[in-house]
């Protein structure tokens, strides 16, 4: 088989480019469903590949649990450099393991965390807290919880009565799109995957995005939605950012789509554009992936089968 | 009571701020902490009540001012004043805070405040044409 075992862990770095086409020229609707798949299914097959090399990689190892048969030289033979991989196999799938049980751990803790703040206040939707720091954020709810939008009052205050329109109708757009499902499941990608990291900053973005498209259609007015971005981010300046780049950070290039004209809704571009370039690259390399996942996981599963003693 | 550990005493205290706020709210007007204490029935020592007080009050979640040779408490904030004090800890404490919640803008960058005003000021002086 070759170093085409090792494909999957490497595939995801065709990642970067994808996210970059697509995040600038799709819909981002279409961008952040397309990304969200991309990095599941990438990350999914990377770690299957990395437990299947571990499982050969120890076989031979004294003391493991595993059937004699599957430390058989030939079983060893379809994994390259078996004893380096599958010894650097087993702290990089711990480490993957602990690194996803922590983020779910945190995510489920601190939504309950939030909402148990908010218990002492009446069962409304917006819950609109005395401080003094302007924050805004959407609250998604649990199983004894409604979905809830959290805003200060000093950002209202800094806010028009059109403008917080949008800022409500962007939160509800995050709450109603269930955009933290696309945000966890990215985030877990790129901890299972360090080269998916770009497809979390990337979604991070276009989900922003789909709730200011949202929210620019419910209000009816693109730039509205735009300064009340632009205010809300002015207000909260004093927030401390260390950024090491130069490039214009998310907040602007948000605006300056919105003053831009709406972009098309989602549909499948032709392939002789960037944009097509983009979405039938992502989709061909995630079916690549996958199908080479999915061969190395069925030929290492049959030569573990036939090897293994009945 | 120690053999019990940290969670349920830490549960316990949550409750008796609530129990000391709620107390304090039914004064006409500011009232000493001995006030506060027969309030509750006694069930609670004096310096328990000071000690509650005087965490509420680190929490902005009251005020005092001194009267005669004690301080006067008044309650400074309602059920909201307190929730949101309790969501900026929960914020604070989430270090990575937009890992789990989306909020509305995140920070700007050192060219992100010139870039953004000048989107904006050109937004404006195009005007309602």
């Amino acid at each position: 088989m070759g170093v085409f075992v090792f494909l999957p862990l490497v595939l995801p770095l065709t990642a970067w480019p994808v996210a970059r086409l697509a995040e600038q020229h799709l819909h981002p609707r279409t961008a952040t469903r397309m990304l969200t798949a991309v990095a599941a299914t990438m990350a999914t097959c990377s770690t299957l590949c990395l437990g299947l090399v571990m499982v050969v990689g120890t076989a031979q190892l004294p003391g493991n649990p595993l059937p004699d048969g599957w430390s058989d030289p030939e079983v060893r033979a379809a994994v390259p450099y078996d004893e380096v991989a599958g010894r650097a196999a087993i702290p990089a799938l711990c480490a993957v393991v602990l690194a996803c049980a922590r983020i779910l751990w945190r995510h489920v803790r601190t939504r309950r965390r939030a909402h148990r703040a908010l218990a002492g206040l009446p069962d409304t939707e917006v819950a609109v807290l005395p401080d003094g720091t302007p924050y805004a954020y959407a609250l998604p709810g649990t199983v004894s919880h409604r979905d809830r939008v959290v805003v200060t009052t000093a950002l209202l205050g800094h806010l028009a009565p059109a403008e917080r329109r949008a800022l409500f109708a962007h939160e509800r757009a995050h709450l109603t799109g269930r955009h933290h499902r696309f945000l966890l499941a990215v985030r877990l990608a790129a901890h299972a995957n360090p080269f998916l990291r770009p497809l979390h900053t990337a979604v991070s973005y276009t989900t922003e995005r789909w709730a200011d498209e949202e929210a620019a259609r419910t209000v009816g007015s693109r730039r509205t939605v735009a300064t009340a971005i632009g205010r809300a981010a002015l207000a909260s300046r004093p927030a401390p950012l260390p950024t090491a780049f130069a490039s214009p950070g998310p907040v602007p290039r948000r605006v300056a789509a919105l003053l831009a004209p709406p972009p098309a809704p989602g549909r499948w571009p032709a392939v002789f554009t960037s944009v097509g370039l983009a979405a039938w690259g992502a989709a061909a390399g995630t079916a690549v992936s996958a199908m080479s996942s999915a061969n190395s996981a069925l030929t290492l599963f049959s030569i573990l089968r036939a090897a293994t003693p009945l | 009571m120690s053999e019990h550990g940290q969670r349920p005493r830490r549960r316990g205290q949550g409750e008796l701020e609530a129990l000391v706020l709620s107390a304090l709210r039914e004064a006409d007007g500011p009232a000493t902490a001995g006030w506060v204490q027969e309030r509750l029935g006694g069930d609670l020592a004096y310096t328990t009540v000071i000690t509650i007080l005087t965490r509420l009050l680190a929490k902005g979640a009251v005020t005092r001012e001194r009267a005669g040779r004690s301080f006067a408490w008044t309650p400074a904030s309602d059920h909201a004043g307190l929730a949101a004090h309790k969501m900026r800890k929960v914020l604070d404490a989430e270090n990575d805070r937009e890992a789990v919640l989306a909020s509305f803008v995140t920070g700007l960058g050192p060219d992100d405040e010139r870039l953004l005003r000048e989107l904006l000021g050109r937004s404006g002086s195009e005007g309602e044409d």
